[in-house]
């Protein structure tokens, strides 16, 4: 499969309570959301790291059985751009919605950030599927998912036109002669589509990427085809090495079919990584996580992730050996012999399924650790991870100290940064504005903007 | 220590990046972007040297190239602002934001968020949005103008509701039993109402302020009932002395009669120094910023706030006396009255419209400067100011340095903070929470 570079990709998974559902209580843990100067420790960690970027999610309800995490959180535009003028090189990606968003303020606040960030800005792309969102948003039901993607498609098609309404070079602002902007250089949108009406253009010049970087994290059918055509980030969830690299070939295969070069396409599954000196000093901090945990919640969600009822068992039994379910994955039967094998209880096992929502969790040596990133990447099985720490600030800082120098001594991974975009950091090329290419091509005429003829250059003289 | 602190101004500095001058951004030195973060930080900083109240940035979701150059291209203001609360302490933060654009529980999270990461700095200034140019960014129909005070009152009671949602105390973050937050502290707002339909809670702990404060710019009769009710600021469009007073007063007497203490609502009117060593010398200088302006665009400028194209009559004549049509509210009835007819001609509405947008311009020393701004504030016109500067960082520094120090000298400026949260600045009280119960 092709690949542009030799190099892995890695995102950092900012959580102000740590990634792991308890990891807020490990001591000396980061504990809150909402904490600006634990959000910039983690960014600032990540940059020493030489990562490509910090990454936050969202959700847009308030629900107390959630990740604590996410109870209670700082919103992500107003976050990234407080860190972007504390950090130079890493790239910024936040999460938004499109259902409880209009096009217009989406492309605006992307479109600002990476400015505000000289070009780090990224937008995992989201169609929020609570339906405690939609009751915060004056719906009674939640929209069908179908539906939302389609909503999404329409609505990333609009967004991207917008970035492209100023072209390079619209402004001029030449104090001399008065003129501001070349208005043949700014055009309207006039999108009327199945569910949105944009006229355009923005009111925000071309941003320093062109386009933000676009990054979406479904792996439904629905998620996926919308990710052929507009992502060039994944943020997949991937237990298993065969199954990631089936899955990675898959996404490239479905963009290649939408017409795009596979090359520019970067699959990330998440990894919370759980270090220790010895291999039993790594499990130990797991399971002090785990402990965190009441039972019936884990169990919950042992339940929910190996697709059978689990309430009957103890945590703290070994394996049993499990019926096959209809919902079972082909990763968990491997999984579960695997457990069952060494002698593992369940609560190993959770702690390998539930305690990184559902992403692998690797727990070793920093050597250990740096070994399956490796083989991962070799495989390619993946393009490099997002990383989720158990908890902050300790758990990125023992990455970056610990693991990060083995992947650069093996020629895996960037020793200084070469860019200071997100699309420099993650080797994309820019892409170029449609107006812009119209013109450059010299054979299409360049689409002229709405009343252009009138008022073709704005003076102030 | 005397019975009462003697009465200061507040002061609060208007940010646009090239300038609140049409075409300042032609000044040399001056900044020319309006999406270049640098100038926004550097005005906040600036203005935080010099202890002024809060920084203010306007908004709009449209871009127009025929109206001033600032926003046809601008960063937008709660991500702006965000960038300007990592370099800066005690500065208030203020952004606009529209009720026509914005779903309430996205608003609600943007100005709680901002509050935290700015530790109590956050304001809001609620724009109802009056352009048919920006509804047809939404693809939606434009709202008749009392309709939208009266989406704006429901939206801004969802908002503060959502607010309140966390009560004082309910993070716990136990991390020995486990225990984050307490249930019985976090409340669902359940709206139904009939323009929105909000449940809450919000996924924002109680904001370091409890409540951002509120700021509000309409100045129509609708306008001006909304902002008594639940304006902890105004920002007033006034010329003229007589009748900033009237309007203050006014105003007051409507907050206390619906229960609230008149000096919780402060009116700052906009306000353009033109700043000279000499009498002359801002005189040229103000000649000088006329002189950028194209003739073309100073009228677009004056159409767009009057709603009247009066480019086909001579400059120097008279103001022609159009009625006004109903989508111009306050804004232009404040600039247009029968005395301010008599006594200027249509370049006088020119000029004011085109180098400070209908802000009250003050041009001369520093000494006459303070002299107007001391008259009007103690003569019960005003509680402060929003400074416009006419481009930066220049003119804000001949503010901050030529008539500050002369306002200090005359005890009318606080020397240095004596607060951290903008409600400290402003000196308004945190209200209390509508769930809290014995505290």
């Amino acid at each position: 499969m092709e690949r542009d570079t030799e190099r892995m990709h890695l995102g950092v998974y900012a959580a102000g309570t740590g990634n792991h559902v308890a990891g807020w209580r490990y001591a000396g843990a980061s504990q809150s959301g909402e904490d600006f100067e634990a959000f910039r420790r983690i960014a600032e960690s990540a940059e020493r790291g030489r990562l490509d970027f910090f990454f936050v999610g969202d959700n847009l309800a308030c629900v107390p059985e959630e990740h604590p995490g996410m109870v209670a959180r700082l919103e992500p535009f107003t976050l990234l751009s407080a860190l972007a003028p504390l950090t130079r090189h890493i790239g910024l990606i936040g999460t938004a919605s499109t259902t409880y968003c209009q096009p217009y303020s989406l492309a605006r606040r992307f479109a600002s950030l990476d400015h505000i960030s000289g070009g780090r800005g990224g937008w995992n792309v989201v169609t929020t599927s609570s339906p405690e969102s939609a009751a915060n948003f004056g719906l009674d039901t939640l929209t069908a998912h179908d539906l939302r993607y389609r909503m999404a498609d329409e609505f990333a098609e609009a967004v991207k036109g917008l970035w492209d309404s100023w072209e390079g070079g619209a402004r001029i602002a030449d104090p001399e002669t008065g003129v501001y902007v070349d208005a043949a250089r700014i055009h309207p949108l006039d999108h009327e589509g199945e569910f949105y009406s944009v006229r355009g253009p923005l009111n925000h010049s071309r941003s320093p990427q062109g386009r933000p970087v676009i990054v979406q994290a479904g792996s439904s059918e629905s998620g996926q085809a919308f990710a052929s055509r507009h992502a060039e980030l994944l943020f997949s969830v991937q237990q298993e090495i065969d199954a990631a690299r089936a899955f990675r070939r898959g996404i490239l295969s479905r963009a290649r079919a939408q017409g795009r070069d596979a090359r520019w396409i970067r699959v990330l599954p998440g990894l919370m990584p759980v270090l220790g000196g010895t291999e039993a000093e790594a499990r130990g901090k797991l399971d002090v996580l785990g402990r965190f945990v009441d039972d019936s919640a884990a169990m919950h969600l042992m339940s929910d992730r190996l697709g059978y009822d689990m309430s009957r068992y103890s945590l703290d039994e070994p394996v049993p050996d499990l019926p096959r379910s209809e919902h079972i994955h082909g990763y968990v039967d491997v999984h579960i012999a695997r457990a069952r094998k060494a002698g593992q209880t369940l609560r190993d096992l959770y702690n390998l399924f539930a305690a990184a929502r559902g992403h692998a969790v690797v727990s070793g040596t920093p050597e250990q650790i740096a070994d399956m990133m490796e083989e991962w990447f070799r495989a390619r099985a993946c393009d490099g991870f997002v990383l989720l720490p158990a908890y902050f600030p300790a758990g990125l800082d023992e990455f970056v100290d610990e693991v990060v120098p083995i992947l650069q001594k093996r020629g895996l991974f960037r020793t200084e940064y070469e860019g200071t975009t997100l699309r420099s950091q993650l080797g994309l090329p820019v892409p170029e504005n449609r107006y812009s290419a119209q013109r450059a091509s010299g054979t299409g005429q360049v689409k002229r903007s709405r009343g252009a003829t009138s008022a073709p250059t704005l003076h102030h003289t | 220590m005397s019975a009462a602190a003697a009465r200061q101004m507040n002061l609060g500095v208007f940010a646009v990046g090239n300038g609140n001058h049409v075409a300042g951004w032609r000044h040399p030195g001056a900044a020319r972007s309006g999406d270049d973060i640098g100038n926004y930080i550097d005005i906040g900083q600036r203005a935080e040297a010099a202890a002024m109240d809060l920084m203010f940035l306007a908004d709009n979701v449209r871009c127009d190239l025929g109206d001033h150059p600032g926003f046809a291209s601008r960063t937008e203001p709660f991500t702006t602002l965000s960038a300007v609360a990592a370099h800066t302490r005690r500065i208030g933060l203020v952004a606009s934001g529209s009720t026509s654009y914005t779903e309430p529980y996205n608003l609600a999270r943007f100005v709680a968020s901002l509050d935290h990461i700015s530790a109590g700095r956050a304001g809001w200034n609620l724009v109802t949005t009056n352009t048919p140019a920006s509804a047809e960014n939404f693809g939606v129909e434009m709202v008749a103008h009392d309709e939208r005070y009266e989406i704006a009152a429901e939206y801004i009671e969802v908002v503060q509701g959502l607010w309140d949602g966390w009560e004082p105390g309910a993070r716990v973050m136990d991390a020995e039993s486990g225990r984050f937050f307490d249930p019985a502290r976090v409340h669902e707002l359940g709206h139904r109402g009939k323009h929105f339909s909000v449940r809450g809670p919000l996924n924002v702990s109680r904001c370091p302020q409890g409540q951002p404060v509120i700021f509000q710019a309409g100045s129509s009769r609708a306008g001006q009932a909304f902002a008594a009710r639940y304006a902890d600021v105004v920002l007033a469009v006034q010329i003229n002395f007589e009748l900033a007073r009237n309007f203050c007063a006014s105003l007051k007497r409507d907050v206390a009669a619906g229960g609230r203490d008149p000096d919780h609502c402060k009116v700052l009117p906009g306000f353009l120094p033109v700043v000279g060593g000499t009498e002359a010398e801002a005189k040229a200088k103000l000649d000088t910023l006329a002189g950028y302006v194209d003739e073309s665009v100073g009228f677009r400028t004056m159409t767009d706030r009057i709603g009247h194209d009066f480019s086909s009559y001579p400059l120097d004549g008279p103001i022609p006396d159009l009625p006004l049509p109903s989508e111009v509210q306050g804004y232009a009835r404040m600039m247009l009255t029968p005395e301010y007819r008599a006594t200027h001609t249509l370049r006088d509405l020119y000029n004011n419209f085109a180098v400070s947008r209908g802000y009250l311009i003050s041009c001369g020393t520093p000494e006459q400067i303070a002299d107007t701004m001391e008259a009007w504030f103690a003569g019960g016109a005003c509680d402060g100011f929003i400074v416009a500067p006419a481009h930066f960082p220049e003119a804000l520094d001949d503010f901050t340095e030529g008539v500050l120090p002369v306002l200090r000298a005359r005890g009318l400026f606080r020397e240095a903070y004596s607060g951290t949260t903008l409600r400290d600045h402003l000196g308004l009280p945190v209200p209390a929470n509508r769930y809290a119960r014995d505290s």
